[in-house]
């Protein structure tokens, strides 16, 4: 037979990187010293899939919170000051003619709303943000995003997967294949929203074709119960003493089995995580319960619902959980932000009300705490919406430019980036594609986002597919 | 105009520049704008992507394209040559200054004017104005090789690959001083250990076999009473032995399990799922399960896998029947956008046939067809067009259903729909009467409209039942397609008429013309001359016994797949195969008469150490369960199982003592039976599966731990040991043969007795045997197959 495989020669190491590798788990690890790129497990540690792994290169944050303003909240109401459109209301001049989803042919419209400045860095906020307002000088704005399309459901998964379509992992699925988790009793990324969840549902914070353990899982803020969090977390019967006794009976049935199969990693990573199930029965209501938070705390965040959520997220950030994906949602309405096409002046101002308090509460807290410089806030939708108006008084889908921000995690305190025209239509200056922003996230978190691959269907796929360039200039 | 191409160009590095100059002499020679649009910046691009090219399309492509029907004044305007190249009255663009350009002054309204029926918009005009005095920039969208399939790869190269070679049969290598023999399968296998100076293994032992046999084959464990009559059988008479155990095979083989069991194969390599569950993938298929049963059934009756896959790709050209089996592509995802935003609406298009496409290359052939769609594959010979051929072939084709019943009985529905629909129009027509005449209804009308609807109740109730279908396909047309540049169906390149894959069928290909082309498709992929089906199928149900394939990529079997690790045994065992006129059955039992399947699975240090992946075959791999397997297992030790076979699916499957193969499954969203399934590996049916994965993850155990299922598994265990056994050692004893198909170890007993001991816990004795038997159904050695 012309083509015939000679099996290549295995040494020790092969054979130890190979029965591990249909798994992730290598007991004998620290004989593989060197081995330790994000994707295989940390040297000496005895592992599951989500245990910490190496980054490719020093971090600069650890976490991820993803403020995720669903709907596309317009730049120009918010965080993108554009006093021109004032004066040239009404008219359509050719920078903002330009086709928007539903096609509307209106005329400049004015942000409803006054505008401030700022801080040391004398940043023009909205009125509808008075809290952030105050955390400007570590905020960094990226006011030159744009995506690919004006559809929300394509454009969220563009925002969260990388991809129109919901056949991708999400970017913190992506993290977690990473860079593991820091905390083995806790989910290694946490999706979360009072109301709603985002449009999209679960592919927001899906796993996809990377292994079900880097799966977001989600809590509802609203209806959340923090003993209810995981599937089947609370055994509805025993007491703690009789499962433990029950677990200690599972665990000697096993040892004894791995016994007779003298070596077998699978064996092994279940003993483990048999006993990581058992604490996480307790582990995952502790966190998600808020009652022993004192109530200047409390105080400090309000008592929205979404607030509850910013507090929740930097109780398990504090834990170690890799990433927290808090989306905005105030009623059953899965897109929350577009209410702005009737309606700027009433949707957004309440949808502002709803979150601003939270966000900044979260931006001093995790600054108090010192959790601030690890961890990575990004706030932003999924695009923004136009200068022009849409009826009397509301703004269609706007992806040609869009302002998304970001605080601690290694960015550029109060500081701006990019650009849109003198209208705010579209990205003119620096501009940021989704995809670069995936890429600098995932920069900042030590992970070159061309090396993060995985394997899947004939062909290595990563978060930015084939695009995407880190954006050095708002790295401090 | 040169410094005009200089300042446009981004990179001012003096070796860039440098080699700007040299290309200078070629551009002045040729053409110049197309190298200054070359170094155009992005934003260019942008504004030729967003402004001027749908400006072309939506004004001037119906007469000036290759699309149009009559080309205006021979101009076309959908490509840089063509506009180059000017129609009958020359040039029509003149880079850079558009006061000079027919195109400007046409559209102007000054020389020609053009758009005929209506001026373009100020902003329209402006925008190629623009466009003109950049230089007309145009994306270098065509690479070479997608206009030209030809180039690029080294054919003749490339087909040195293993997987394109003709299928062989190998001579098996001569035994020499192996132990074992049964059939030529251990001859290539012990061939290859010796090589590497490793001993065959020795077989399991009899209990151990049998229980593999069963589960393998049926996905449930022998019961205690089946374990014991195989066991003594096999054992009586060594030199009946081999007789005994082919009998075994033979007789699971007819069982109606094993088409469950293997079907379920089939179903993770179609992707199969019975709802989207997402909006932009939400076509509703409640008749998805007569597909998952016409799978099971071709299992059953050993339907030969060349008709099985024909039947997948073109049964609805046989009959009713055949035609269940093209749910493989009717019950796909086919995406849909949020909006009606353009893009959006061909990009779901788009990646629709690309589900197509990836399914159809993946599951028959072992391709990655679908890496070529926005450039050639850049690993395997299938360029672009290749890609095309085969989606023009499924952009003919739509989703149908095809009835199930006599036309008898469709006609009786479909008569009395009519008749519903009839009487409701009487309803409305009295209504418009009044409303045309802008009055009240009077109370003649009144009361008519009154018997009228009464009778729409009537007939409501009196409706039959919607009949029997099936989710299907059908042609709807015989068109070859364009290639969309990368991957982009909006910006379209060459033809790619439907044919073949080149790499298989070689330079002259037959061009699919009958209708969508789908029968001549069959017809290709199970040629006798096209070699990968049958290794491809062979390769999968090799893993399904071993738990790992010869091939280990076993949907790619292209230059990134790996190759098989025992290549002639792969090509025997094809060969057999199409011997076997393609009898899947057939296969199982050659490959579980073999020494190799019987092999036991124990540990060996020596051979671990030189072969660490067991691609020698030293062992037999030990597998844990797939979930399906696993609770259908738990279900049927403690007497709970319902063997009902097929129909609709079930929501919440955890809640039923049906297989596992019948739960309801989604593609998006899970639903009622998904996070179970997901949580223990089950693929999401997105995309085609060519294996299962196995991880063992902490919130499996919070299932086994705290799940309402299986605190019912152990209550119904625990009552059957009170009963079927009369004193506590007794119980154990019975739960570790129901269980794990052998009597407890001394140790075993005195853990057992430990935790059952009264003084231990407060709660009564039945919930103590209750907690021991979740263990004991939690416990690895029952999820292990060894």
């Amino acid at each position: 037979m012309p083509h015939r495989n000679p099996l290549p020669p295995v040494s020790r190491r092969d054979a130890l990187h190979r029965i591990g590798s249909g798994f992730g788990t290598i007991a004998a690890a620290s004989m593989l010293a060197g081995t330790t790129q994000a994707g295989t497990p940390q040297v000496g540690v005895p592992t599951s899939l989500l245990s910490p792994k190496l980054p490719h290169f020093a971090p600069k944050a650890k976490h991820v919170i993803q403020l995720f303003m669903p709907g596309g909240p317009s730049q120009v109401d918010t965080f993108d000051y554009k006093p021109l459109i004032a004066k040239h209301a009404g008219e359509r001049p050719g920078t903002v003619d330009r086709k928007t989803l539903r096609n509307t042919k209106n005329g400049l419209f004015p942000s409803p709303f006054g505008f401030q400045q700022y801080g040391q860095s004398g940043k023009w906020v909205s009125d509808i943000f008075p809290h952030t307002a105050q955390c400007v000088d570590d905020i960094c704005f990226i006011h030159s995003m744009h995506t690919d399309i004006p559809e929300h459901a394509g454009a969220m998964l563009m925002f969260n997967l990388g991809h129109l379509q919901p056949s991708r992992p999400s970017m913190g699925s992506w993290l977690c294949y990473g860079l593991g988790t820091e905390n083995q009793e806790l989910p290694g990324f946490v999706a979360m929203s009072p109301r709603a969840q985002p449009r999209g549902k679960a592919a927001n914070w899906g796993n996809s074709f990377l292994p079900g353990a880097y799966s977001g899982v989600y809590a509802n803020i609203a209806s959340m119960k923090p003993d209810q969090i995981l599937r089947d977390l609370k055994n509805p019967h025993l007491p703690r003493v009789e499962q433990r006794q029950q677990a200690e009976l599972l665990a000697q049935l096993n040892r004894l089995d791995l016994q007779r199969q003298q070596q077998d990693q699978q064996l092994e990573a279940s003993i483990q995580a048999m006993e990581m199930a058992f604490k996480m029965q307790f582990a995952v209501p502790e966190a998600f319960n808020t009652e022993s938070e004192t109530k200047p705390t409390h105080d400090m965040y309000g008592e929205s619902e979404f607030a509850k959520g910013c507090l929740l997220a930097r109780r398990l950030v504090e834990r170690g959980v890799r990433m927290v994906q808090l989306s905005h949602s105030i009623d059953g309405y899965d897109i929350a932000w577009d209410t702005g096409h009737g309606d700027i002046k009433g949707g957004h101002a309440r949808l502002a009300r709803e979150c601003d308090q939270g966000i900044a509460a979260l931006i001093k807290d995790l600054k108090q705490r010192g959790l601030l410089d690890e961890t990575l806030v990004i706030w932003g939708g999924e695009f923004g919406r136009a200068p022009t108006s849409e009826g009397q008084k509301g703004r269609d889908h706007d992806h040609y430019g869009f302002t998304v921000w970001m605080a601690g995690g290694g960015v550029k305190p109060g500081f701006t980036y990019g650009a849109t025209d003198e209208f705010g239509c579209s990205a003119v200056q620096d501009r940021v594609h989704v995809h670069d922003l995936h890429a600098t996230i995932l920069h900042l978190m030590g992970l070159d986002h061309e090396r993060l691959t995985y394997r899947y269907s004939g062909r290595d796929f990563r978060l930015t597919d084939v695009h995407g360039n880190v954006v050095h200039d708002i790295i401090a | 105009m040169p410094s005009v191409v200089i300042a446009q160009h981004n990179d001012k590095s003096p070796v860039h520049r440098r080699r700007f100059r040299n290309s200078l002499a070629w551009l002045v020679a040729n053409c110049l704008w197309i190298t200054a649009a070359q170094g155009s910046d992005a934003q260019q691009l942008e504004f030729f992507e967003t402004k001027i090219r749908p400006l072309l399309v939506n004004h001037c492509y119906e007469c000036h394209s290759g699309e149009s029907k009559k080309l205006g004044a021979g101009l076309r305007l959908d490509s840089q040559a063509a506009i180059m190249r000017g129609g009958e009255t020359g040039a029509v663009i003149v880079p850079g200054k558009p006061e000079e350009s027919l195109l400007i002054q046409s559209v102007r309204y000054d020389t020609n004017e053009m758009p005929p029926n209506q001026k373009l918009a100020d902003a329209e005009i402006a925008a190629l104005e623009q466009w003109v005095t950049w230089g007309a920039p145009w994306p270098d969208e065509v690479p070479a090789s997608s206009s030209d399939p030809e180039q690029g790869y080294d054919w003749k190269a490339l087909r040195k690959h293993w997987a394109w070679q003709p299928i062989e049969r190998p001579t098996p290598p001569s035994p020499g001083d192996a132990a074992q023999i049964k059939n030529p399968i251990d001859q290539f296998v012990a061939a290859r250990l010796h090589e590497h100076d490793l001993k065959q293994p020795a077989p399991a032992t009899t209990a151990v076999l049998v229980r593999r046999c069963f589960i393998d084959l049926l996905g449930i464990p022998p019961s205690p009473d089946q374990l014991a009559r195989w066991v003594t059988g096999i054992n009586a008479d060594p030199g009946q032995q081999d007789m005994v155990i082919s009998q075994m095979i033979d007789e699971l083989l007819e069982r109606p399990q094993y088409g469950e069991r293997w079907g379920r194969h089939w179903l993770d390599v179609a992707r199969y799922s019975d709802i989207g569950g997402w909006s932009q993938d939400n076509r509703p298929h409640p008749e998805a399960w007569r597909y998952r049963d016409w799978v099971v059934s071709a299992f059953n009756t050993d339907m030969p896998y060349n008709d099985f896959v024909s039947r997948q790709i073109a049964g609805d050209q046989v009959d009713s029947q055949s035609a269940i089996g093209t749910g493989f592509f009717a019950l796909g995802p086919f995406y849909s956008s949020d909006g009606g935003d353009p893009e959006s609406i061909a990009q779901a298009k788009s990646e629709t046939l690309d589900d197509r496409v990836d399914t159809f290359s993946r599951a028959f052939l072992g391709l990655t067809v679908a890496c070529a769609r926005c450039h050639d594959h850049k690993f395997d010979p299938i360029p672009t067009q290749d890609y095309y051929s085969i989606a023009g072939i499924f952009n003919n084709t739509r989703e149908t259903e095809t009835p199930l019943v006599d036309a008898e009985i469709q006609k009786a529905y479909h008569d009395h729909q009519r008749r519903i629909r009839e009487t409701q129009d009487k309803v409305k027509q009295i209504q418009k009467q009044a409303a045309d005449a802008k009055r009240e209804a009077t109370e003649q009308e009144k009361s008519e409209i009154k018997s009228w609807q009464d009778k729409v109740k009537e007939l409501n109730a009196s409706a039959p039942p919607k009949y029997d279908f099936a989710h299907t396909i059908e042609d709807f047309g015989g068109n070859d397609m364009k290639i969309a540049l990368r991957g982009n169906l909006l910006k379209t390149g060459e033809i790619a008429p439907r044919r073949f894959l080149r790499i298989v069928e070689g330079e002259e290909r037959q061009h699919f013309n009958e209708g969508s082309g789908r029968i001549q498709l069959a017809q290709a992929v199970v040629s006798p001359s096209n070699p990968l089906t049958a290794r491809v199928i062979v390769n999968r149900i090799w893993m399904n016994h071993f738990g790992k394939a010869l091939v280990r990529t076993p949907s790619n079997f292209g230059t990134l797949g790996e190759p098989p690790t025992h290549p002639e045994l792969l090509d025997w065992l094809s060969a057999e195969f199409l011997k076997s006129d393609w009898s899947i059955k057939s296969m199982h039992r050659l490959i579980m008469n073999s020494a190799t399947y019987r092999s036991s699975s124990d540990f060996h240090e020596q051979a671990f150490l030189a072969d660490g992946d067991n691609r020698l075959l030293w062992r037999m791999p030990p597998r844990r369960m797939d979930v399906e397997t696993w609770r259908d297992s738990l279900l049927a030790v403690t007497g709970e199982l319902d063997t009902t076979l097929g129909g609709p699916s079930i929501d919440r499957i955890v809640n039923s003592q049906r297989r596992t193969l019948y739960a309801k499954v989604s593609r998006n969203e899970p639903q009622g039976s998904d996070d179970f399934l997901r949580l223990f590996d089950f693929p999401i049916p997105r995309a085609s599966a060519a294996k299962r994965t196995s991880n063992v993850i902490p919130q499996q155990f919070l299932f086994m731990m705290n799940s309402q299922f299986m605190i019912n598994r152990a209550k119904a265990l625990s009552s059957q040991l009170q009963q079927q056994a009369t004193n506590d050692e007794a119980r154990i004893m019975l739960a570790y043969s129901l269980l794990y198909g052998r009597p407890p170890t001394h140790q075993e007993l005195v853990i057992a007795n430990q935790f059952l001991a009264p003084q231990a816990t407060q709660h009564a004795a039945t919930d103590r045997w209750q907690q021991y038997c979740q263990v004991m159904l939690s416990a690895n050695e029952f999820m292990y197959i060894r």
